[in-house]
Parts: C-alpha cells; sequence; structure tokens
C-alpha cells in the first residue's frame, strides 16, 4: 500500500483500519502484533494442554504396569448354606471353651474349611506385650483355633502376623507362637523372606509386600482382639489386616479408614473370630498398664468383620458409625454395622 | 501484560508434569503435619537422650541396644499411638528392652518431647482413669505393669511383664529422672 494519499483500488486495508478509521501507524503495528502475539498464546496453550495429557500419561506409570503383572489375593469367603446362623457371641470365663461354642453356634469349623485345604490364621501378634496387657489375641484363644481347624481336615495350618515390634519378642511374649506350635500350627515369622508383593488394586493401595501364606492359602481366618486405637479409635478384625503387609507403617496411616478397607477388600476372610476375653481401653494399641485393661470374656465369631466390628465398638463404648472404618466398610460393601438385624446367636456362660 | 501470560503458561507445564509424576509415587499427604516449632538441635539432643540409658540405673541394664525413633519411625514402635505425640511436637524416642538387677525383664521407652510443657500435654493426655499418683514422686503414676512419669522435656514409660520387674520400676524411674536433672 502507498504510504502517502488515499489507498489505490489494488491496496490492501487492513480491517481494523477501515473500522477504526483513523489509527496511526504505530497502532497498527500493534494490530499486527495482536495477530501474532494470538498465535504464539495459542501455541503455548497448546504445549500446556499437551503437558497435561503428558502428565496423565507418566502419573503411576511404573507402578500400573506391575500392578497388572502382580498376582491377587483370592476372595476367601465361604458359601453360606441356607439357613445358616450369621454371627454368635458367646460369654464364658474359659476363652478355648467359648471359641469352640461360637465356632459350633455357626454350624462348626467344617463349614468353613474343608478336608485337605490349607489355611492361614491371623492373630494380633502386634506387641511385646503379655496376653495379661491385651495388645495381643489371647494364645488360648488362638490355640483353640487351631485345634478347630486342623480337627476339621486342614491340609496346612499356617499361623503368622506381621510384628509391630521386634518379632521374635511378639511372638515369644505373647504367648502366641508356643501355644500354637503346640495346637498343629506352623509359625511363619514376618522375616524379609516371608513377603510377596501382590496387587492390592484399593483406592489408596496398588501394591503391597504381604506375607507368603496369604498368598497361597484356600482359607483365611482372622482373630483379632478388641482395643482402643489412639489413631482409629479401634482395633478389631477390619484393621488387623495391617499386620498382612511389610514395610513402614507410616504411610498406611495417612489415611487410616481408608487404608483399613482397602486391605481388608484384598484378604476376604473366611472367618472371622473375635476375642474380647481381656480388652484394652485405653492406650491402645500399644498398651502396658492393666489399668487400661478389662475382662470380658467374650467371643464373637462370623463372616460378616464390619457387623463383628460395629459389635466390637460397642464393648469399647463406642458408637460403631462413629468409627471410620466401619462406615467406610458398610460403604465398601464388606458387611453391615447392623449386627442386630443378622441372624445372630448369644450364648451365655 | 502480554508477556506475564507467557511466562505463566510457559512455567506451568513443566510444574504440572512434576506435580503429576510426584502425585504418582507417593501416598497421600500426612493427615498429621509435622510441628514447626523450632527443636533443640538433633545431634546434641540425641546424645543427652541416649546418655540417659548409661551409667547406674538402680542395676537395671539395656539388654541389646537402645532404639532411635524420629516422626515416621515412631509408626513402627507404637503403629497408630504415633501421631497423639507429633501432634504434640515431639522429637525423638529412645526405648530399649532391659533387665532389672534379678534379671526381670522390662521396657524402657524415653519420648523427648522437645519442651516440658509437650511433655506435661501428653502425660496428661494418656494418663489412666485408675492410675495411682506415686507419693515424692510429682508427675508420675503407676498402675499394674507400668510406670509412668514426666521430668522437664521427656516423658517417660515403663513397662513390665510380671511382679518382679514391675517391683523394679519405681527404682528404675528415679534414677532415670535423677539423670534428667
Amino acid at each position: 500500500m502507498s504510504s502517502n494519499g488515499p489507498p489505490g483500488p489494488y491496496d490492501r486495508v487492513p480491517e481494523s483500519r477501515v473500522r477504526k478509521g483513523s489509527q496511526t501507524a504505530a497502532q497498527t503495528d500493534t494490530a499486527s502484533m495482536d495477530r501474532r502475539g494470538i498465535l504464539r498464546v495459542g501455541a503455548t496453550a497448546a504445549m500446556a494442554l499437551g503437558s497435561v495429557a503428558l502428565g496423565f500419561g507418566l502419573r503411576d506409570r511404573g507402578s500400573h504396569k506391575k500392578t497388572r503383572a502382580l498376582p491377587t489375593i483370592k476372595d476367601h469367603r465361604a458359601d453360606k448354606p441356607a439357613g445358616a446362623t450369621d454371627m454368635a457371641i458367646v460369654r464364658g470365663p474359659d476363652p478355648a471353651a467359648n471359641v469352640r461354642r461360637a465356632v459350633e453356634a455357626l454350624g462348626g469349623m467344617g463349614r468353613f474349611v474343608r478336608h485337605g485345604e490349607r489355611v492361614v490364621i491371623k492373630p494380633n501378634i502386634g506387641w511385646n506385650r503379655t496376653p495379661e496387657q491385651a495388645a495381643n489375641t489371647n494364645p488360648d484363644v488362638v490355640a483353640e483355633v487351631v485345634r478347630l481347624v486342623v480337627a476339621a481336615g486342614a491340609g496346612k495350618v499356617w499361623l503368622t502376623d506381621a510384628s509391630v515390634n521386634t518379632p521374635e519378642q511378639c511372638f515369644a511374649r505373647s504367648g502366641i507362637e508356643k501355644a500354637a506350635k503346640a495346637a498343629g500350627a506352623t509359625v511363619v515369622r514376618p522375616d524379609a523372606s516371608a513377603f510377596r508383593e501382590v496387587n492390592v488394586s484399593g483406592k489408596l493401595l496398588r501394591t503391597g509386600d504381604v506375607l507368603f501364606p496369604f498368598v497361597e492359602a484356600d482359607r483365611v481366618i482372622n482373630v483379632p482382639i478388641v482395643k482402643q486405637h489412639g489413631l482409629s479409635l479401634a482395633s478389631m478384625a477390619l484393621k488387623n489386616w495391617y499386620g498382612v503387609l511389610g514395610g513402614q507403617r507410616v504411610k498406611l496411616h495417612q489415611n487410616i479408614h481408608l487404608s483399613i478397607i482397602d486391605l481388608a477388600a484384598m484378604v476376604k476372610p473366611t472367618l472371622t473370630i473375635l476375642d474380647a476375653t481381656r480388652i484394652l481401653l485405653a492406650n491402645g494399641p500399644t498398651g502396658g498398664s492393666l489399668a487400661d485393661v478389662k475382662q470380658m470374656d467374650t467371643i464373637a465369631a462370623g463372616s460378616d468383620e464390619v457387623a463383628l466390628d460395629a459389635f466390637g465398638a460397642t464393648l469399647l463404648g463406642l458408637n460403631p458409625t462413629d468409627v471410620g472404618f466401619i462406615v467406610e466398610g458398610m460403604k465398601a460393601g464388606l458387611g453391615t454395622p447392623q449386627w442386630q438385624s443378622l441372624k445372630t446367636v448369644e450364648l451365655g456362660g | 501484560m502480554r508477556i506475564f501470560i507467557l511466562i505463566v503458561l510457559a512455567l506451568v507445564p513443566p510444574a504440572f508434569i512434576g506435580w503429576m509424576v510426584r502425585q504418582g509415587l507417593r501416598s497421600p499427604a500426612p493427615a498429621v503435619q509435622p510441628a514447626g516449632k523450632a527443636r533443640p538441635s538433633g545431634a546434641e539432643a540425641d546424645k543427652t537422650l541416649l546418655a540417659l540409658f548409661q551409667g547406674d540405673l538402680a542395676g537395671a541394664k539395656v539388654k541389646d541396644k537402645v532404639g532411635l525413633y524420629d516422626e515416621k519411625g515412631l509408626f513402627d514402635y507404637i503403629d497408630g499411638a504415633a501421631p497423639i505425640f507429633i501432634q504434640r511436637h515431639y522429637r525423638k524416642l529412645a526405648a530399649a528392652e532391659m533387665a532389672s538387677a534379678d534379671g526381670a525383664d522390662m521396657v524402657c521407652d524415653v519420648y523427648d518431647m522437645a519442651e516440658p510443657a509437650n511433655a506435661q500435654s501428653i502425660f496428661d493426655a494418656e494418663k489412666s482413669a485408675t492410675a495411682k499418683p506415686v507419693p515424692d514422686f510429682p508427675d508420675a503414676i503407676s498402675g499394674p505393669m507400668s510406670f509412668v512419669f514426666r521430668a522437664g522435656r521427656y516423658y517417660v514409660k515403663l513397662t513390665a511383664f510380671d511382679a518382679k520387674a514391675e517391683a523394679a520400676l519405681p527404682g528404675l524411674a528415679k534414677a532415670l529422672k535423677g539423670k534428667m536433672k
């Protein structure tokens, strides 16, 4: 275009000039820069969007790869015969007799364990504490569970837990190792070689190192103790699955209720026998002082861990729906906190 | 303005990529924030803490070694009880299995709570309803198989496993307190 006088018929006139009519040369430069600027901004924005996509692509890339290749723990639950009792609560002074009566009320151990099956029993052996201090499952309760499983014809009976304190001390001081061995169990201590990496597929936990009997067993029996817990309010059946995992525990506690449910959903036990022979009412999960312990002489058994935990919560003076993992367990379809709505048998001493 | 927008847009992608990758490699943020308060210098405080287990302790001896636990490690020792210590600006725990003069086993846990007020706070929080105050031993309670006290910035929990060890706890407590002056 010519710089002087009105534009000729072939001069190209910028639209902006036409529209605005009286722009200066500087304004014209700005107008043409706007177009370049728009292109630059557009290109950078496209790069940003591409980066977002790349970020999503890179996220968890390694762990997803692993997850696909790792073994998954099977669902260990047994079919419920028509009309069978869901939950049994037994009170009496003899812990072993309470276990026997509770299992009988559910239809006997044969309902849960068949001849030749490999069974893993999971008590709480987390602490360097004696049975009287009520931080671990009562050894008499554990031994009776082992005897019942052996009598049902199990081909292999493992007993294990990933202790919090030094395993040698916990297994010995709790009295569980000695009692379980005498009853016929193979005790597996949580040495580094005892763990296998598996796919957890949880909301928080994707993979984890799990004690090998949980990978290999046909049936799993959970034998937790009822106790107060500083962070989750209570430690009972669902929380007991922390003890299948190796590695640093700090990660699990960052969202304790959801990580409890991730692990419970992974294991899905055949049977749970809740030990409330002695319960720890304060300063859990470690305890130590007998001033925090209450003798309850109670055993509850069944297949619904949420229901059993709801019952256990009442023993600790808690409202079950105030306990986060009970609510999350219900939401995840692991059971009902309305244990009274189940077919329940209660037997006195 | 345009330059500013360009700079922001240029910085967003690497920051976002970094954030996404990091999210994928770690677990969610801790539920309990670490204490922001200034603490005693680490190495010096550790030395002082470990020194409590040396010398005469009413005949009691460390059986193996004294374990030191920081905030992360505390979960590996006391599991879900850790947050109530961390919330109170806990610095470090020294823990040891000990044998009394007559060979009975007991456990000695000394929590360095960084400040006396923090030690008082955890002492009050963990006080069992049925535990009894100890005559001539301020800020101490004893329950069956247990002796708990606070001295300065330390909170101490002693645990016994039988009657012999239980009888040795007050002597060990007194000896430890003497070293905390």
